[in-house]
């Protein structure tokens, strides 16, 4: 067993390369050799993942993964615990559909983190995604449950269809966040492009978003200012094309 | 065994294993913490006539509570492990959920018992209440005319220790009273540890059941009331005109003892001719604080 499964990109990949293989808890035991060995798909032709990384490290709930992987896939995908890093950007379909443990990406995201199969109702139903840059469409749409953070802007309809959970961006939401959101939250800390399906409720002190973001701050060392964490905040009750029980929270710099 | 001209009895307390919890009560300042902590822990002296006891253990910076805001810790007790979370969710609802400002953590996370203390006070929100769960742990969040109450939804309970005490036998009132303060200056803010009586004080110990009336669980103490030494088997020394009690819940046995040795010893002044400590002959409760050994 090793402290950590580092995954280093050795061949990188000339077409999207599905990895959805990548998940911190299934690595918990096998060896070196065998995580070698898990499928992938690049170009939709079958191969293993040792035929673009090399492998260190076996038998651990903690991964590691470097290179520029803007063309992998699926990282984390139905992943249900343990801690994956990611020095760098990556693909499409971060954590979809995970259940549990923490993804933290150093980088920025492609579309549909943290969301759904195709066709499936649901997304994320548990698990935190730290994505330290930007993210594609669709972060975290249909999250049943979990926390997803973006630090820079977050592309259209984040959140889209959420059944609960959160979504955090730092920077600017496009448009059609939390489009058709039945529960959960979406707190913007920048711009947000708001569907015209939610209403203003109230400007108020949310009491669990100094929790939250000096949680941030412990776990994850995300440089949360004062302003934020003690703020105050408008609350847009949405989607009232849906449930109506979910909201956008947009802080007010003051 | 005296200290400062007080002689220490060779004597015990005798005390109670009881259920705990540990609240984290927050608000926008220390003054709306307090006030929440003081209306929860009112009416709380002895689970003789109010089902708990409970007290403040101490006052909480910024930095020492979960939502980075003043707060107080409140210990709370009850006999059996029941009657905790139907006394928890009856006074938080009463006291915190309706105090402005104020927010309600739990204090032991690490206890493997877990009352759902959020989870039934919840309702309260009528179908518009939401959770979060950050770092693991499942927030509720529940709408109110102010703004939002928030509390967590389990609070762990372990087994704790209730009554332990000593007597303070004074030459007269004011030297009780100046003693009995004193102690309880002393035992102020220890961890672990509660007075749960006005002050930190009682006036009226009591004795299990009665002499003369069949249905009362306890009435007064007469071996150690003065006003009755000359027609009671008294325990009174003569020179005595005044007892008080101080009667401490606490975590653990070791929190208790720590926060008698500190007491005691401040209670030893002018004024004062004995410590002594009540306790059933050692039959009825598992934990035996002697004051001699606490204080050697």
């Amino acid at each position: 067993m090793s402290d950590a499964v580092v995954l280093t990109l050795a061949t990188a990949p000339t077409r999207p390369l599905v990895a959805d293989c990548i998940a911190a808890d299934r690595f918990t035991s096998l060896g070196a050799r065998d995580i070698g060995q898990l499928p992938v798909t690049h170009g939709g032709r079958r191969a293993r993942l040792g035929d673009f990384f090399t492998v260190t490290g076996e038998r651990s709930a903690t991964l590691r993964i470097a290179g520029d992987l803007t063309k992998v896939e699926g990282i984390g995908a139905g992943m249900a615990g343990g801690d994956l890093v990611v020095d760098g950007s990556v693909g499409r379909d971060l954590g979809r559909a995970m259940a549990g443990g923490r993804i933290d990406v150093h980088g920025s995201a492609g579309e549909n983190a943290g969301g759904a199969l195709p066709g499936a109702a649901r997304g994320m139903t548990g698990g935190e995604i730290v994505i330290r840059g930007g993210a594609g469409a669709q972060a975290g749409a249909a999250a049943r449950r979990g926390l997803i953070v973006v630090t820079g802007d977050a592309g259209p309809q984040a959140g889209r269809g959420m059944i609960a959970g959160t979504v955090l961006v730092f920077g600017r939401a496009a448009a059609g966040a939390g489009r058709f959101l039945k529960r959960g939250s979406i707190v913007a800390l920048g711009a947000i492009d708001r569907p015209a399906t939610f209403r203003y409720a109230c400007t108020y002190r949310p009491p669990h978003l100094p929790l939250l973001f000096r949680y941030l701050r412990t776990r994850y060392g995300l440089a949360m200012g004062d302003p934020q964490i003690t703020g105050r905040y408008e609350r847009y009750s949405g989607d009232l094309a849906e449930l109506g029980k979910g909201e956008i929270l947009q802080w007010v710099a003051e | 065994m005296k200290i400062e001209g007080v002689t220490i009895e060779d004597t015990f307390a005798e005390a109670f294993t009881m259920r705990v919890a540990r609240l984290i009560i927050t608000g926008r300042n220390a003054k709306w913490a307090r006030e929440a902590a003081v209306k929860l822990t009112g009416f709380a002296t002895s689970v003789i006539g109010c089902k708990c006891e409970a007290g403040i253990e101490r006052e909480l910076t910024g930095d020492e509570t979960p939502d980075g805001r003043p707060g107080v810790s409140v210990l709370f007790l009850t006999l059996d492990k029941e009657s905790l979370p139907e006394q928890l969710i009856v006074r938080i609802g009463q006291t915190v959920l309706t105090c402005p400002t104020t927010a309600c953590f739990d204090g032991l996370t690490l206890a493997p018992d877990r009352l759902a203390v959020g989870k039934a006070l919840r309702v309260f929100g009528d179908g518009f209440q939401a959770s979060k769960v950050i770092g693991g742990k499942r927030y509720w969040r529940l709408p109110v005319m102010e703004g939002e109450f928030l509390v967590e939804e389990t609070f762990g309970m372990q087994k704790g220790v209730g009554g332990g005490n000593f007597l303070i036998l004074a030459e007269n009132a004011d030297a009780a009273l100046a003693a009995a303060e004193a102690a309880v200056v002393a035992m102020t803010n220890l961890p672990g540890v509660i007075l749960p009586f006005p002050g930190g004080v009682v006036r009226s110990g009591s004795k299990v059941g009665s002499k003369r009336y069949k249905n009362m669980i306890a009435t007064t103490n007469d071996p150690f009331d003065p006003t009755l030494r000359a027609i009671t088997a008294s325990q009174v020394p003569v020179g005595v005109n005044s007892v008080l009690e101080i009667v401490l819940d606490g975590t653990d046995a070791p929190a208790i003892e720590a926060a008698m040795r500190v007491g005691i010893r401040a209670a030893c002044r002018p004024g004062v001719v004995a410590i002594t400590a009540g306790n059933y002959g050692g039959k009825l409760g598992p934990h035996h604080f002697h004051l001699r050994k606490i204080l050697a």
